[in-house]
């Protein structure tokens, strides 16, 4: 591990915006924010995988994995991220290194592979993502792109987080320190308005985004740069102009934000477009900071009309499943941001939550979780998929709010499940998104399947 | 020129070429005076109103493009159900050559069927002479080992006798006196091709059970514990019918397969042609009658069957066609019952796992409206099975499915929050479901080759689960019954919708941001 990579490490476990760093000894801190993984126990995704998915939904750039072909082969165009336009980071780029690279070094493959890049794309940018192999032959990536920056003429960003760093929560923050170095702060806009926001941790998962975009529009905000959801290069570069920001994934991108407030004065804000009533939070806040930095102060009126108009829509279409779904109790297995704000938003229609994990949550998330669901809020901290399964075996809930990989676990214990991570073919932000959650919860708690799931065979029946 | 020797263009990009445009616009344009183009796009689209589908549905003599094939057809499936027996259709030869293409497209396999060839004299003065003579052809050209007979509507209409004909065939030496000729009397104009099928295998019963048309005494039933197999007619019966056979081995279940074709329609290519194989054999047929129980898997393609069955002092199990997780189990444990014997935890793993990968992809049928049509067992087994996978079976219609039929798809609509809104449709034929897909639009259709106009008129993305299929090989390979071939089932769905899915997010750059990897 290279002296630059440390610095980086040490420099992110020193989050000061995170309370939960800040509430530990030097000591502990320097061995980075999340548990060292046990071995021999299944884990979640690696660093690498952190800053790729933090960085990809950037959608006009080439992003170049250098590497052996697992890194990239098993990950590529996997989250649904969506663009409005250019769809160039759906495609693949990797370096495939072979054992003769490992032997000579595969910086020359990697020059190479962004000069083809640039010859055959010619995207804006090339993101170049470091993975262990290469890190342990000691490729220098960030001199690689020095020198083809310089060649080319053409911006290449080292994203030096490979996969043996840590767990994917810090590849994201490694993914951030990438865009705060080499991209942020490279370009100006064409013109600046005093509505101007970043919003920052959105990846415009099934078009999440652009649920919320409308809502915006109608409140007379411009979206300045999304970090990273639909977002083109050169909003990034010039996202330093912003007025406020609002951070949606609290522990992904808090590095990106609490920095760019540190050097341009940009206030932000941890918010959510997940339930109703975090929604109108989240638009009454941006109106807010706005206002604070200068902006004419009728966005108030005009945000609370909208909110008022928007949330009245929102409840008649709701009404219908009030009644299907009252008192149906839901487990909850996510992290972050998602652990409170999907539970205030199935909250609102009458859906008892008997568990949400914590696992990747913050100290933050933990308070509002203690604040929406009482003193008796069931945090799971760890659930490994044996006491997964106990859990729901047990019945103790009516159905699983996952991410895929715990799907198949739920089945198993005979339990419906409902996808809310990022491989999920629907949208569930904004009053829309809501209205979609439900929608989709009434389905599959109906459908028909999990009488039969849960039933043994009937000539068993007939035999007990 | 358009064509060229270094580049031979097939046929469906060489009437591209200008040349050809030019020859068919001059054609239109010279010759055909057709209506304005303005004048065919108004009443195209006035196919597709509300007013259209009300002058559609009280059509009360027309049928067009209709949803079944004629009784005949189904005694030749079940002649070649049966071991070394070669189907004689007593009639005119022209209809024999249908029955030969339609089974042969259907299942890419020869189909060996003869016919009287009654001509204009045979029509005036009966067909005595072409039986006669048939028959001696037969026996002597084909060395069968049974001939089972059937009609077209030229020997019905002028009322041959089959009995008698064959019996004075016997006597004029057409063939040996105790040589077995099941007959059955199989107008075109009653029924439909499952009304045949039970009228060809109930002849072919009741001549071995009932003394042989006279010339033999009745058997005398001794029960045991064997159970009989009735299909019915079905075009993957090359796949379900040895599933059938493994589900009764594993439960270790003595039982008789009355009619199979399996072996028939699906010989090996190895350098040797089987004008004959496999098929249950006469000795089966005879023995059959011993038998415990009768399971008939399809009731409406056998009613006449069942009921000579149950006269004989068996027990006669009709099921409709069942399919999925609660069919399966319906027709399992009726094994279970009759045999005594348990279900298997083999079968119970399968069942967990249909039970499993339904599960997995429910979030894609739940909701989706399906409509349907084909015979009356398949549209209930069907109807039955989407509404378990929460799917919405909107408009059921079927040809030959009558009141009685209609009643029970009602049934089942009642018994389920998913048919609601869910209509039957019965003694209707394509055009009426064509007005349907318009004013009542549904995501899929499930039916036979013939349902790809309805696709292309209508959009609405065809699912080929119903004989006949020509346009798609090899589908009826795969069996559709057990929890094997619910499974099967199941993948046909969901590879549909997941094909519209990507067919619809295909555009880059404008629709391809939901073009995705993993669905």
């Amino acid at each position: 591990m290279g002296a630059p990579l440390n610095e980086k490490l040490q420099d992110v476990f020193s989050e000061p915006g995170c309370d939960k760093n800040q509430g530990k000894s030097d000591k502990e801190r320097k061995k980075g924010c999340t548990k060292q993984l046990s071995p021999g126990a299944a884990a979640g995704g690696c660093a690498f995988d952190g800053a790729k998915i933090a960085l990809q939904p950037i959608v006009d750039v080439a992003h170049l994995v250098h590497g052996p072909i697992a890194c990239e082969g098993n990950s590529w165009d996997n989250r649904h991220a969506l663009s409005s336009g250019a769809t160039t980071y759906r495609t693949g780029f990797t370096t495939d290194i072979s054992e003769l690279d490992v032997i000579y070094g595969g910086e020359k493959r990697l020059y190479k592979a962004i000069k083809e890049i640039i010859d055959k794309y010619d995207p804006p940018a090339v993101f170049v993502y470091q993975t262990c192999v290469t890190a342990l032959i000691g490729d220098d990536i960030e001199v690689v792109c020095k020198a083809a920056a310089k060649k080319f003429g053409k911006p290449v960003i080292p994203v030096n987080s490979p996969g043996f760093a840590g767990v994917k929560n810090l590849g994201n923050k490694l993914g951030g320190e990438a865009l705060l170095d080499y991209v942020i702060g490279t370009a100006e806009p064409e013109y600046t308005t005093p509505y101007d926001i970043n919003i920052i941790g959105e990846y415009n998962l099934s078009g999440e985004l652009w649920q919320v975009k409308p809502l915006l529009d109608a409140m007379g905000v411009r979206v300045l740069a999304c970090i990273s959801g639909d977002a083109r290069y050169q909003e990034v570069a010039y996202s330093h102009r912003a007025k406020a920001a609002m951070m949606v994934c609290s522990k992904a991108m808090i590095n990106i934000s609490r920095k760019m407030e540190e050097r341009y004065g940009i206030p932000f804000f941890e918010g959510s477009f997940y339930g109703i009533g975090d929604v109108s939070d989240s638009l009454r806040e941006i109106a807010r900071l706005l206002v604070q930095q200068g902006a004419p102060d009728d966005i108030i009126a005009r945000t609370e009309a909208l909110i008022a108009a928007e949330e009245a829509r929102a409840w008649a279409r709701l009404e219908p499943y009030k009644a299907r779904l009252k008192g149906k109790r839901v487990l909850l297995i996510t992290g972050g941001v998602k652990s409170w704000s999907v539970v205030a938003a199935l909250q609102e229609v009458g859906i008892e939550i008997v568990g949400t994990s914590v696992k990747k949550s913050t100290k933050e998330d933990k308070e509002k979780i203690k604040e929406i669901m009482g003193d008796e809020a069931h945090m799971i901290d760890d659930m490994p998929p044996r006491e997964m399964y106990k859990m729901l075996k047990e019945a103790r809930a009516d159905i699983m709010l996952s991410g895929g990989r715990s799907q198949f676990v739920a089945l198993k214990a005979k339990m419906p499940w409902l996808d809310i991570n990022q491989e999920r073919h629907h949208a569930f932000a904004g009053y829309e998104g809501m209205v979609k959650l439900v929608q989709e919860l009434d389905k599959t708690l109906y459908n028909p399947v999990w009488d039969q799931v849960r039933l043994p065979a009937p000539w068993d029946v007939a035999a007990a | 020129m358009p064509q060229n020797a270094d580049n031979i263009l097939d046929h469906e990009n060489l009437f591209r070429q200008p040349e050809y445009v030019e020859l068919f616009e001059n054609k239109k344009r010279d010759f055909e005076f057709g209506h304005p183009v303005d004048k065919v796009k108004e009443i195209v689209e006035w196919t597709k109103t509300k007013d259209y589908q009300e002058k559609n549905f009280a059509r009360d003599s027309l049928t067009v493009n209709p949803a079944k094939a004629c009784q005949p057809l189904g005694a030749v499936f079940v002649a070649n159900g049966f071991a070394r027996t070669l189907s004689f259709v007593h009639g005119s030869q022209g209809c024999v050559a249908y029955y030969r293409s339609h089974f042969s497209r259907h299942f890419k396999e020869p189909t060996s069927c003869v016919s009287s060839s009654m001509t204009e004299d045979a029509a005036v003065f009966g067909g005595l002479n072409n039986m006669v003579d048939g028959l001696a052809n037969t026996h002597s050209l084909y060395k069968p080992d049974m001939i089972a007979v059937s009609t077209t509507c030229m020997a019905e209409v002028i009322g041959d006798d089959l009995n008698a004909f064959i019996k004075t065939a016997k006597e004029k030496g057409s063939v040996p006196m105790d040589y077995d000729v099941p007959f059955a009397h199989t107008p075109a104009f009653v029924g439909s091709h499952i009304t045949g099928y039970d009228n060809a295998l109930l002849g072919i019963l009741k001549h071995f059970w009932d003394g042989k048309a006279d010339t033999a005494p009745k058997l005398e039933r001794v029960p045991n514990e064997s159970i009989n197999f009735i299909g019915g007619f079905d075009g993957f019966v090359v796949g379900n019918m040895p599933e059938i056979r493994r589900i009764f081995k594993t439960m270790g279940i003595e039982h008789t397969l009355l009619c199979d074709p399996s072996d028939n329609w699906n010989t090996p290519t190895d350098g040797t042609y089987r004008m004959y194989d496999g098929g249950t054999t006469k000795q089966q047929v005879a023995e059959a009658l011993n038998a415990k129980a009768t399971i008939v898997f399809q009731q409406f393609s056998a009613e006449k069957t069942a009921k000579l069955i149950a006269e004989h002092g068996q027990e006669v199990v009709a099921l409709n066609h069942p399919m999925g997780v609660a069919g399966t189990d319906q027709f399992l444990m009726a094994l279970s019952r009759i045999s005594g014997k348990p279900i298997p935890a083999e079968l119970e793993l399968e069942r967990g796992r249909l039970v499993d990968a339904i599960a997995d992809s429910q979030a894609h049928l739940h909701g989706k409206k399906y409509a349907l049509y084909g015979d009356p067992d398949l549209m209930l087994g069907l109807t039955q099975f989407l509404l378990e996978l929460g799917a919405e079976p909107t408009h059921v219609l079927s040809t030959n499915g009558d009141d009685k039929w209609a009643a029970k798809v009602q049934a089942l609509f009642d018994a389920s929050p998913f048919g609601k809104n869910c209509k039957v449709y019965p003694k209707r034929d394509l055009w009426h479901m064509r007005s349907l897909l318009f004013t009542e639009p549904v995501d899929f259709l499930i039916g036979n080759t013939y349902g790809k106009y309805l696709e292309r008129d209508t959009g609405t993305p065809l699912i080929r689960l119903v004989f006949p299929i020509f346009d798609r090989h090899h589908y009826h390979r795969m069996p559709i019954w057990g929890y094997e071939g619910a499974m099967r089932v199941l993948v046909m769905l969901l590879d549909e919708f997941f094909e519209s899915l990507d067919a619809n997010t295909i555009i880059p750059g404008k629709t391809d941001y939901s073009y995705d990897i993993i669905r």
